[in-house]
């Protein structure tokens, strides 16, 4: 026993060094950061200049807010939709599913550059966005240069994106629904709207809770819509995410210890709002 | 034994010589990219066996992926790499040892004294030169002819900001759907950073040792801005839509270093004979009328394979009339070195600018610029000071004042440097 334990650590020793090397290392390493002044070549231990900073800075605070935005109106949004469509994608009466639920998977397997890029041709001022606007007589809007509406384009963006993606899992818990639970409400006289607000959503939050959490992570490390589709969080600082802001931190202005500092608020924020959905989520007894 | 040893010492001293053949690769952006490509044939004339590409990354991915490289250990670094002046510090004073010192490759005293001392500060650091001096960028008014002539309006009355107000005001009004000039308020400084120049204030002082952004100069800097913004004559554009509103005739004005005559030139060929320079107005009426914006360097990566080939590409660009020359002509680079300046080109009149000597003109001003200090911060400061702008206009603070002192506080927060008295 103790011989095919050895065996079994003696296979897993690579990849365990490798885990050593590039996570735990520099996730100690970077909390040691936080606490240093890296303004120069030489580093002191200086936790004013990036924990205290951190309390003080408009460009932080800024940043936070437009994640929280985001966060707040973009995720209940999507989680919405990907119900919808998953309901709709599940529904008997569709033909070809197949291709459906590929078409509605499919941005996802997009490239973020070209994504982005075409999101860009279809906001730019000229774009065909703006036409069809002016074509039905509104207003065209300056989407890439006005503060709210550069937003916008990131929430749209972000939704059309993900989903389809967040509909699939949702669906695959549909699908683990049994079909006689609907059959013994059907016969009850239940009507299918009742169906869905009280058995669908009640026995599907398990599934809703995980998209949730997994689209709170994913937009507290936003960066690739913000940094390509609004370049680098504009205009000015308007659409800042904080994962722009600690690339703009890390690699811009080479303040690692400030940068290392932002990272772990990120990570706490993170974990503290996905418990928060958890125990929201929880099971009462 | 012996003589192969004498052979191997012969090769090493007499290196350069020998080492003039090989692949090299610099890095740039726009139409500093263009004018690298374009010494490249002079160059190869005198050394035929050494092939040069030059990759157009954009200015901000340059320095993006340099600071990369450098905190790689070099990897993935081209041969030559262009900085601007005002952010390179940040390279010295991180990475030292990401850059060859160029006085070990041939850049003599004597070189380096031909190039003005205020592009030399920021690269010569403890008795190493990082880099060579490229361009600078002496600011001009590149304005549209025919829409003064349309509101009669003479540009050699325009002496101070007040004139250009008023001027811009009978400009929009006699070319509907005209803006008097363009700035890219939303994502840089570019206005209040020449202003604040030509009035003798920057980000730091000059030592780099304190904050002075707060200072009644930059304070007057950032109101001339806030001026032309509330009457409506400016409009917001990044680079690329300043261009199409140059090509679309959407703008009267572009105010930004000389070496944005190259790219008027070459984006707005069709409009050759319409456009025209004159020196940048002044807070008042007989104050400093000269600034400076921009303007280059060129540096070798340590991580070189071919440091020889690319010095010697270097030295022909940067160190000889002939190379400085070719960019001035073809992409309007403001040479640094002083000597270029008196070749007959320079004194020419361009057809382009309807017979106007506009390198006269831009280059007069050329001895009256005040030194500006980047300082390793640059980027910090500046990312503040858009934010901060941005609000400033749009009425969030009290006054230009109120809005320089949040700036002062905040970069001081960033860098720890105290805030001038």
């Amino acid at each position: 026993m103790r011989q095919r334990t050895q065996t079994a650590y003696a296979f897993l020793t690579p990849y365990l060094l490798i885990f050593l090397a590039f996570w735990i290392w520099p996730i100690i390493n970077s909390f040691w950061l936080s606490f240093l002044n890296t303004r120069s070549a030489n580093w002191t231990f200086n936790p004013r200049m990036t924990w205290g900073r951190l309390l003080v800075d408009p460009a932080f605070a800024n940043a936070l807010q437009n994640t929280l935005v985001i966060l707040v109106i973009q995720v209940p949004i999507m989680i919405a939709l990907a119900t919808v469509l998953a309901t709709l994608l599940n529904s008997p009466a569709l033909k070809v599913r197949g291709l459906f639920r590929f078409a509605f998977f499919a941005p996802v397997v997009v490239g973020e550059v070209a994504y982005a890029a075409m999101f860009r041709l279809l906001f730019n001022e000229f774009g065909i966005i703006n036409k069809m606007l002016a074509g039905i007589g509104l207003t065209t809007i300056p989407w890439l240069s006005d503060p709210n509406a550069a937003m916008a384009v990131i929430i749209i963006a972000l939704t059309w994106r993900w989903a389809g993606y967040n509909a699939i899992i949702i669906l695959a818990g549909l699908q683990s629904i049994p079909e006689d639970v609907y059959e013994a409400a059907t016969l009850d006289g239940v009507s299918k709207v009742r169906q869905f607000f009280f058995m669908t959503l009640p026995l599907l939050k398990p599934v809703i809770l995980l998209c949730v959490v997994l689209s709170v992570i994913g937009t507290m490390q936003l960066f690739s819509e913000p940094f390509l589709i609004t370049n680098r969080g504009g205009p000015g600082q308007a659409t800042e995410t904080l994962g722009l802001f600690l690339y703009r931190q890390g690699f811009n202005a080479f303040n690692f210890g400030y940068a290392s500092a932002v990272a772990y608020t990120i990570a706490a924020l993170a974990i503290a709002i996905s418990l928060l959905n958890l125990w929201l989520g929880r099971e009462r007894e | 034994m012996r003589i192969k040893l004498a052979c191997a010492a012969l090769v090493l001293f007499s290196g350069p010589a020998f080492a003039q053949s090989g692949e090299i690769t610099a890095w740039s952006w726009n139409i500093a990219a263009s004018s690298l490509k374009a010494t490249v044939a002079g160059f190869n004339k005198q050394f035929p066996d050494i092939k040069v590409t030059v990759e157009d990354l954009g200015n901000q991915q340059t320095f993006d992926k340099m600071l990369a490289g450098c905190a790689a250990g070099g990897v993935g670094l081209p041969d030559i790499i262009s900085v601007e002046n005002h952010e390179s510090e940040i390279f010295w004073s991180q990475f030292p040892d990401c850059f060859v010192d160029l006085k070990t490759l041939g850049y003599t005293d004597e070189i380096a004294a031909k190039f003005p001392d205020f592009k030399r500060t920021e690269l010569e650091v403890e008795g190493k030169a990082y880099a060579m001096p490229w361009d600078s960028g002496p600011v001009a008014m590149f304005f549209r002819r025919d829409f003064y002539e349309k509101a009669g309006i003479d540009p050699a009355s325009i002496k101070t900001w007040d004139d250009f107000i008023a001027a811009g005001k009978k400009i929009q009004e006699a070319n509907p759907g005209v803006s008097m000039t363009q700035a890219d308020i939303n994502g840089d400084t570019e206005f209040f950073r020449m202003i604040s120049n030509e009035q003798g204030c920057g980000y730091f002082a000059s030592d780099g040792q304190s904050i002075t952004v707060n200072q009644p100069a930059c304070v007057a800097a950032l109101e001339v801005v806030k001026k032309l913004k509330d009457n409506g004559l400016l409009i917001a554009g990044t680079w690329d839509e300043k261009i199409q509103a140059n090509t679309g005739g959407k703008v009267a004005t572009q105010m930004y270093g000389g070496w944005y005559e190259g790219t008027i030139r070459s984006t707005s060929p069709d409009l050759a004979g319409k456009w025209g320079v004159y020196m940048m107005p002044g807070v008042t009426a007989d104050g400093p009328r000269a600034a400076n914006l921009g303007g280059s360097s060129l540096a070798i990566s340590a991580s070189s394979k071919n440091k020889e080939a690319a010095w010697a590409y270097v030295n022909y660009t940067l160190g000889t009339n002939e190379g400085q020359v070719t960019m001035l002509k073809e992409f309007g680079l403001v040479p640094s070195l002083l000597g270029a300046l008196d070749d007959d080109y320079v004194k020419a009149e361009q057809p382009f600018w309807n017979g106007q000597k506009v390198w006269v003109d831009i280059l007069s001003t050329l001895p009256k610029i005040k030194p500006s200090r980047g300082t390793p911060f640059f980027q910090d400061a500046n990312a503040i000071m858009v934010a901060t702008q941005l609000k400033y206009l749009n009425g969030e603070y009290p006054d230009a004042k109120a809005a320089l002192d949040d700036v002062a506080n905040q970069v001081a927060g960033a860098t720890g440097l105290p805030v001038a008295e």
